[in-house]
């Protein structure tokens, strides 16, 4: 009696067992519409049109879209998802929801490498009204023939630095300018830097601030890194790529680290004006963005999505606000009278060409709604902050980033916007950690600068062969 | 009852059959088939052949060696883990079953660490470490023995208090009286801990020694979270070398199956030989 009893109890447990597991699978397959609400599924299908599905890049935008979302259900009935990625694990996810049956119908494509691996997987855009209404049509990637994906954003970086104490610093005895516009090159940046460095006690002393440094710590952690292998280099190959004449976006096979002596002088630059001990860079117990909005550092090199950090309404804690910030081109020693801001974007939007022809026409209608509608374009410039590039964006709907309007300035003023040359980078993140490596090894332990070039050149090659003969 | 239980075995074995086919069977074909073709989504493959198995080791003609690295590098890890994780365990295990004040409070306390989660416990140990390091100039990716040691101290004391556990468990379950009359006998500790306790402990030290050598072989949480594979990917172990590979290189993800199945095949065998191994060295009680 007490056997059948365990055996009862075994296989009722093995049973419940089962059932978790299926109600597990429910569950994660309902995840993805969390945002559509299941009480429109019905209303959706009965309407007979597809559905969208947004896996979406930017973590930090996710609470806006979700609600986009909503609303645009509620509006027409088309059921969207909006599904977004972890942190740095975009590739993963979106690989594996691409296997799925329902797989995204929008998705992000960063560059021409993205485009080469999801090929199969690219829609032509060129007659949509997201392309449509794109103002700058060398924003859209283009891929065998074909508009692959268009920008949804652009943003730009710098050197973001502190006007204010910059300001105040003109005035202290001896200081190396006697105006912030004196900054013009890569040399009055670095003799100023130096100054502050130096001088940092005696400059507090005069203006009661209370910093420690002249640039923010140059991190090699991975949170940080990127800054300086995707962003800084890419002013290096952005010159690179301008005397051989190639795709300034697209890039070419082999670089010859030709501008890599100016990468040194301003990475000698970020390093040596900085109070973060080099040799511990990698450690990631630095925070950069910190430095800069508590006022112990003057410069930071970043872009435009660091602006809602100090915005009013941030719950930072910062005493830096956005009034007291400014940014400027990253001088590079090479064309300092007219270098810009960099400005370009590694966001695209591209639509799953696998889809059913119902969801594609469903997503192309929501895309278009995003842009042209009032909510869709309220959303994208208010509350994700981002800087459109579609011709729909003015009046009230153009964007109020500060960081990305000194962009603008700086065109306007007829200096040259420096285009986003390391989306050209083949095998990125490869290429990224390679490159890292010995500018670790450099900063931190003494290690050959020829390395750091070495690595440039020959990964570059190595990794573009690799992409390009698979 | 003997007969309804023979008769009813296949009923009662496919739940779980179903979930063992669903979860892992299905998949792990599935991989091994994948490991054969160029495919961006699991989907959407391409038939190439051995053409992922060589491209581990030889890119454009010239010899790679970032998976041979992590190969070695993680035998080493598992071989230093496995030592030490078992051998403090079980001098702890021996020391909380004499009766000391206190034993169930050590026992806690010891056993916690694993209730913390790989990453989790990886972070706070990485801002111990860099802490400590700061008063060197040393980072713990300094070099790729800093973060091999990191990894050790971290992975130990996650894992020792687990261990522990078995062990107790294992000592308490030695006959009272065998000690006893060993005891009678004249053995001293010495003799009694190599002829008694040492061989009836056996099947405790083989499932200890197999826990902690597949997970030391399968690490890859704290890998990721404490050292990320830096310097460079010196500190890469298999896993994270694996996932590197299917994630971070474009293009690459049926190369990165094939050395998941390479791993696989390596483990296994290693887990078999060990467990031939040990067993063998049982007693019966």
């Amino acid at each position: 009696m007490k056997k059948k009893l365990v055996s009862v109890l075994l296989v009722s447990a093995m049973a419940a067992s089962m059932l978790v597991g299926c109600g597990g699978d429910a569950g994660s397959s309902n995840n993805g519409t969390q945002a559509a609400g299941s009480g429109n599924e019905g209303g959706s299908a009965e309407a007979g049109s597809g559905s969208v599905y947004l896996l979406n890049f930017k973590p930090e935008t996710d609470g806006a879209w979700q609600t986009l979302a909503q609303t645009y259900t509620e509006q027409t009935g088309v059921e969207v998802n909006v599904v977004t990625a972890a942190d740095g694990q975009y590739k993963t996810t979106l690989q594996a929801e691409l296997a799925k049956d329902e797989a995204p119908t929008i998705y992000n494509i960063g560059n021409a490498a993205d485009c080469a691996e999801y090929a199969d997987y690219i829609y032509d855009l060129k007659d949509s009204a997201i392309y449509e209404h794109l103002t700058d049509k060398s924003l859209a990637v283009e891929y065998e023939g074909k508009v692959a994906a268009v920008a949804n954003c652009y943003e730009c970086y710098g050197i973001i630095y502190n006007k204010s104490i910059l300001e105040q610093y003109c005035t202290v005895d001896g200081a190396v300018i006697s105006s912030v516009d004196e900054i013009n090159n890569l040399d009055t940046l670095n003799a100023v830097a130096t100054d502050i460095n130096n001088r940092v006690d005696e400059i507090n002393a005069a203006l009661g601030t209370n910093l420690t440094e002249a640039f923010a710590s140059a991190g090699l952690d991975s949170g940080s890194n990127w800054r300086f292998s995707g962003h800084l280099a890419g002013i290096a190959l952005y010159y690179e790529f301008k005397d051989a004449g190639c795709d300034l976006v697209a890039g070419q096979g082999t670089v010859t680290g030709k501008y890599l002596d100016n990468f040194k002088k301003v990475w000698d630059m970020y390093v040596g004006t900085s109070a973060a001990d080099p040799a511990t860079l990698d450690s990631g117990a630095y925070s950069a963005q910190q430095e800069i909005g508590l006022g112990e550092a003057v410069f930071y090199q970043n872009g435009d999505w660091e602006y809602s950090a100090f915005a009013p309404g941030n719950e930072n804690g910062y005493t830096v606000t956005t009034d007291d910030l400014s940014m400027m081109p990253i001088y590079f020693g090479v064309d300092d009278a007219t270098e810009g801001l960099a400005v370009g974007t590694e966001n695209h939007w591209a639509v799953n060409a696998k889809a059913s022809q119902e969801d594609i026409d469903a997503t192309l209608a929501f895309l278009e709604w995003v842009i042209t509608s009032d909510e869709g374009r309220a959303s994208i410039t208010n509350e994700m902050g981002l800087t459109a590039p579609f011709d729909t964006f003015t009046g009230d709907y153009a964007s109020n980033n500060g960081f990305a309007a000194m962009a603008n300035e700086y065109a306007a003023q007829g200096k040259t916007s420096v285009a986003w040359s390391f989306n050209a980078t083949p095998a990125v993140d490869d290429w990224r950690a390679d490159f890292i490596a010995p500018l670790t090894e450099y900063t931190e332990r003494g290690g050959s600068w020829d390395d750091v070039v070495t690595a440039f050149v020959d990964q570059w090659a190595y990794y573009w062969d690799q992409q390009n003969n698979q | 009852m003997e007969k309804a239980i023979k008769k009813y075995f296949p009923l009662f074995a496919l739940p779980t059959m179903i979930a063992f086919t669903i979860g892992f069977i299905v998949p792990f074909l599935y991989g091994i088939f994948l490991s054969f073709c160029k495919f961006t989504t699991v989907v959407d493959w391409k038939w190439v052949g051995i053409e992922n198995y060589t491209k581990i080791f030889f890119v454009d003609g010239k010899l790679d060696t970032s998976f041979l690295h992590s190969i070695w590098y993680t035998a080493l890890f598992t071989v230093v883990s496995v030592l030490v994780i078992n051998v403090v365990s079980f001098i702890i295990a021996m020391a909380l079953t004499k009766g000391i004040k206190g034993t169930n409070l050590f026992r806690t306390v010891f056993f916690l660490p694993n209730l913390i989660g790989g990453i989790v416990l990886s972070y706070v140990w990485l801002m111990i470490f860099n802490a400590v390091l700061q008063n060197f100039s040393k980072t713990i990716v300094s070099s790729q023995w800093s973060a091999f040691w990191g990894l050790v101290i971290v992975v130990c004391w996650q894992q020792i208090g687990y261990m522990m556990i078995i062990y107790i468990a294992g000592i308490q379950n030695i006959p009272g009286e065998l000690i006893e009359a060993a005891k009678i006998d004249g053995a001293n500790a010495w003799q009694l801990l190599k002829s008694v306790t040492l061989p009836m402990l056996m099947p405790t030290i083989t499932i200890c020694s197999f826990l902690t050598l597949t997970n030391g072989f399968k690490l890859f949480d704290q890998n990721l979270a404490l050292t990320g594979g830096n310097p460079g990917k010196m500190s890469q172990l298999l896993a994270l070398n694996i996932y590197d590979t299917m994630y971070g290189t474009t293009g690459w993800q049926g190369i990165g199956q094939a050395k998941a199945v390479i791993f696989f095949i390596l483990v296994a065998i290693i887990a078999v030989a060990q467990n031939k191994l040990t067993t063998r060295k049982e007693v019966q009680g």
